[in-house]
């Protein structure tokens, strides 16, 4: 053991000099100082499979053995780095490519087609899941205003996966200025007040930009912790008047290629223009006093408030816990946010919300490399990310090529962009009834778990396990099978059989008790699929596999 | 907050037992629960804009409220009629399409509680203005405002809501209940939050069972020994033991659900065929069966959407009163054919009412609002409280057309537990401003 650690150490100091950063994380050793926690490299020996399987499942839509292989092999800041530079896979481009929709329901179907091609087969893993991961911080919704504009809200999911990596107050201009965010909050179509008919600029977007994709309701410090004032109260982050400036400032902006202002193009896949005559120019009183002058133009004003909103001393410590809390996390401690705040302040080269460093950083930090120490480490796996885990590592497809799942939220309480409001599927600060709540500890996916969708999720696995996989004789070309060959081809060694699976969904890490239940299990069957499929639902169904520790 | 107030409210508080270390609620209870009460809560999510509900029909009130909704206004002729009982002096009239609260109303299974929302303490224009009144927290923010609905905390970091609190309190009385307290058709919510009593959910054909464990499935009984097994054996993760407790729950309930659902597979009331509609048929499906679950106290929570009218309102709002209506209405006779009509109340909730003015094709975010309730043992067919002055910069409105809601959502809560059986000694723990309000029980039950 002691040979062992010190040449993870003397490996990790080289690595350290020769690349200027990286380091090692293998179980119980600690984090070299300087480095990022993560990292090793082309020759690392010390990422074990149950580390790449972790590390996969907070940085993809599911491990695969060919991906921890490759973690294993070249570390985790390389793999990371690759992926910074992974081309983009897009949703709109594959739609356009598909018939005509019937309806806009068909249309919706496409657009979600679109999202698990990217989210099961993309080579732009961490991408994509950091797309998703701001798909419910920056939300929009087709339940709504924006049902029939399927393609609106594919140019939208396109635009955050484009600027997954950008940095946050060009995210933030790019999401504003998009006419299915616009649709969604109105302000696409708000004008300056008319004060003869009683008509004041619509305080939508301007409330929820600030309060949900920016800074929140109270004055944080740097480590995401609340600010209190000498009475204990939080410290409101801004008030009605803001608000009411900043709808101001959002008027006059329609459609790209509108004929009038009131005469809208429905023209989704360009961002939205202005129209002067219908913007208010008057002097607005913004953020920390922040004061626009009268007389600009719609654009000026929107660069200054966006800037002035970017600028704010809680969008660092907002947006990092959240994104934490997406990837790695329920609950991160406070030395984290604000290591993850330090770097979304300055990525080193100056800039403020460079994105990429940011998610980097998350998923490097000791906090998310380490091996897990406490009960309250991780979180609930968002009950849609089980699906794709078990859909990828299992090799999921139709003979159509398409994945032609229409209500994914049936099951899963969730579906990409399909959130009953701006306040997404759950909140960061959920927390059940019982011991999670009393330890002051959140679990925001518990939100949309209950007796109803535990169930729900359970019994569409177990359609997926039992009745969906590579040895059913008679397909139907739409159907998603999963690929169970590799395991029929051990099913007759009951060992080796649980041993995969395990490895497969769990990294191995399995415990003793839900190993005997398989092993318990799958021996009840004579047939080899039925010992295949018993096993990969016994663990697939697990509150085990649920958990990302 | 004030300092001095906030001090004097913690000091309230703490004597309570509600804020402040372990030993949270004091047990005296002298109530009996031995006969059957339920409440049924309809959040209506958004924040309904309740001032194009219930609308004066008298000229001189109307052109005040005209002048004030503009393009947003309903046509003075098309207002549906009602005639309260109590009159204070104006004419009032309900959406057009609100013809099941009209019938409601008429009948008098209808109270409409007017200009209701969350509040400290008694605040009028001027202490608004002049900052010499505590108020709630992030006002016409729309979670912070349905977790002021639910919860009622004020300003405490109060993590239960006032149906948890409700459970909680009463749960020695209950503990021969086979179903918990709490029941909610639309998940999670902080409403039913509770420190210990774990609230319920239901789908809207009743308990969602485990294809897996079904008996004709192979091995489904073993299968579910087995899940059975791994949930005792526990799990060294709070979200794994999180997610592990809500599996033992379905496992514990959804036989029982289901087989006695199967008693009353469906009743002669039909129900709209709509999202609201579809979760209040299963709520009455289940209370024709309550007595198989052996209950004498029942709270659910049911959640109606679509309200947040920023936009569109003059095409979306119809269809949400007509079905919110219709299926309130559907909700009463279907009590009444089982024979609970004087035994539930139902009551509505929402985020806030909206701004009286128009942002062109909608509205924004308010603050008081009017909330309806039904049942056979509300005090129907009348309008309780001061209906507000609709005018834009009037003495009501704070700023905005945001109008300053004159009763609490404290006492409004408080009305409701009381007729539940909560004895006056623990309102203040259900509904913790309470203190601040000379009248602790707005009247409108029996």
């Amino acid at each position: 053991m002691y040979l062992r650690l010190a040449t993870i150490l003397t490996i990790s100091l080289l690595l350290l000099t020769s690349c200027g950063g990286g380091g090692s994380s293998g179980s119980g050793t600690p984090p070299p100082p300087g480095g990022g926690g993560g990292g090793g490299g082309p020759t690392d020996p010390v990422i074990s499979v149950a580390e790449a399987h972790r590390f996969l499942r907070q940085a993809s839509f599911g491990p695969t053995p060919t991906e921890v292989e490759k973690v294993r092999d070249i570390g985790f800041e390389a793999w990371i780095d690759q992926q910074l530079l992974e081309p983009v896979s897009l949703q709109l481009p594959y739609m356009d490519d598909l018939p005509e929709p019937e309806n806009s329901r068909e249309g919706q179907t496409n657009r979600l087609d679109a999202w698990f091609q990217n989210v099961l087969n993309g080579k732009d893993q961490l991408r994509q899941r950091v797309a998703f991961a701001l798909s419910e911080i920056i939300v929009i919704s087709d339940q709504g205003n924006l049902f029939n504009f399927p393609n609106g809200l594919a140019d939208y999911y396109d635009k955050l996966a484009i600027n997954a990596f950008a940095n946050y107050p060009d995210l933030l201009k790019t999401v504003t200025l998009t006419p299915a965010m616009g649709r969604y909050l109105s302000m696409l179509g708000n004008q300056k007040p008319d004060k003869a008919k009683n008509i004041r600029p619509d305080e939508n977007y301007a409330r929820e930009v600030m309060q949900l994709f920016s800074i929140g309701l109270v004055m944080l410090n740097k480590d995401g912790s609340v600010v209190l004032d000498q009475d204990n109260q939080p410290i409101p982050t801004y008030d009605q008047a803001v608000i009411e400036a900043f709808a101001h400032v959002f008027t006059g902006w329609t459609f790209y290629g509108s004929e009038a202002f009131n005469r809208p193009s429905y023209i989704f896949r360009a961002p939205m223009v202005a129209f002067q005559a219908y913007h208010d120019e008057g002097e607005k009183r913004l953020l920390n006093d922040v004061i626009l002058p009268a007389g600009q133009s719609a654009e000026d004003d929107l660069d200054a408030a966006l800037g002035n909103i970017t600028n704010h001393a809680n969008v660092p410590p907002f947006i990092s816990r959240q994104l934490i809390q997406r990837l790695v996390t329920a609950n991160p401690s406070p030395d984290y946010i604000e290591r993850v705040a330090d770097v979304f302040i300055d990525d080193g080269f100056g800039t403020r919300g460079n994105l990429g460093a940011v998610v980097k950083t998350i998923l490097l930090d000791p906090d998310a490399r380490a091996e897990p120490t406490d009960d309250t480490s991780g979180k609930l796996t968002e009950p849609l990310l089980r699906l794709t885990a078990i859909w990828r590592v299992f090799n999921a497809s139709a003979e159509s090529d398409r994945y032609l799942f229409a209500f994914p939220e049936y099951s899963f309480s969730q579906a990409p962009l399909r959130a009953d409001s701006v306040f997404n599927f759950f909140r960061p600060d959920f927390a059940p009834t019982g011991e999670i709540g009393k330890l002051g500890l959140v679990s925001p996916e518990m939100q949309i778990t209950n007796e109803t969708t535990s169930v729900l999720v359970n019994n569409y696995l177990a359609l997926v396990i039992f009745l969906q996989h590579s040895s059913v004789t008679e397909k139907e070309v739409d159907t998603i099978y999963i690929n169970i060959d590799a395991e029929l081809a051990i099913a007759d060694q009951p060992e080796a059989l649980v041993d995969q699976v395990a490895e497969k969904l769990l990294g191995g890490n399995i415990s003793d008790a839900l190993r005997a239940e398989s092993l318990a299990m799958m021996q009840r069957w004579d047939s080899q699929e039925g010992k295949v499929a018993e096993t990969i639902y016994t663990i697939a169904t697990s509150p085990e596999f649920a958990v990302l520790p | 907050m004030h300092r001095r107030d906030f001090l004097k409210l913690s000091a309230a508080l703490s004597a309570l037992g509600l804020i402040g270390g372990p030993g949270m609620i004091p047990a005296a209870r002298s109530a009996d629960f031995s006969d059957y009460k339920c409440l049924v809560n309809v959040f209506l999510l958004g924040g309904n804009d309740s001032f194009n509900m219930l609308v004066p029909r008298s000229d001189a009130e109307y052109s005040i409220y005209a002048a004030s909704r503009q393009n947003l206004a309903i046509p003075q002729g098309d207002l549906l009629p009602i005639s309260p009982l109590n009159s204070d002096g104006s004419l009032y009239g309900l959406h057009p399409m609100a013809s099941g609260l009209q019938s409601l109303f008429e009948t008098g299974d209808l109270a409409i509680v007017s200009n209701v929302g969350p509040l400290l303490e008694p605040t009028s224009k001027d202490d608004y203005l002049n900052g010499t009144t505590n108020l709630p927290p992030q006002l016409f923010s729309h979670n912070d405002q349905q977790n002021q609905w639910q919860s009622l905390r004020g300003t405490h970091s109060l993590s239960t809501g006032w149906a948890g609190r409700i459970a909680d309190l009463l749960a020695e009385d209950l503990s021969g209940q086979l179903l918990p307290t709490n029941i909610s058709t639309s998940g999670n919510s902080r409403f039913q939050a509770a420190e210990t009593s774990s609230p319920y959910t239901v789908n809207n054909n009743g308990a969602s069972s485990y294809a897996a464990f079904r008996r004709g499935a192979e091995f489904g009984v073993e299968r579910r020994a087995s899940f059975e097994q791994q949930l005792a054996n526990g799990y060294g993760n709070i979200h794994s033991r999180a997610l592990a407790e809500v599996h033992t729950r379905s496992l514990q309930y959804a036989d029982l659900v289901n087989e006695a659902l199967t008693l009353v597979p469906e009743l002669n009331t039909a129900f709209p065929d709509t999202r609201l509609g579809r979760r209040l048929r299963i709520v009455a499906r289940l209370l024709a069966v309550k007595d198989e679950f052996e209950v004498n106290r029942q709270i659910f929570y049911i959640t109606a959407i679509g309200f947040d009218t920023h936009d569109n309102q003059n095409q979306d709002q119809p269809n949400l009163l007509l079905d919110l209506g219709d299926c309130l209405q559907a909700f009463q006779t279907a009590m009444a054919e089982i024979g609970l009509e004087n035994q539930v109340t139902t009551f509505t909730q929402s985020d806030f009412g909206r701004n009286l003015t128009s942002n062109g094709d909608g509205t924004d975010h308010g603050w008081g609002a009017h909330q309806l309730v039904s049942g056979g043992a509300v005090m129907g067919r009348q309008i309780y409280g001061t209906m507000p002055v609709l005018e834009i910069d009037g003495p009501d409105d704070v700023a905005g057309g945001r109008v300053i809601p004159t009763q609490s959502a404290d006492q409004y809560a408080a009305t409701l537990a009381t007729w539940f059986g909560i004895p006056e000694s623990n309102l203040n723990e259900i509904a913790p401003s309470l203190p601040a309000f000379n009248l602790r029980n707005l009247g409108f039950m029996t």
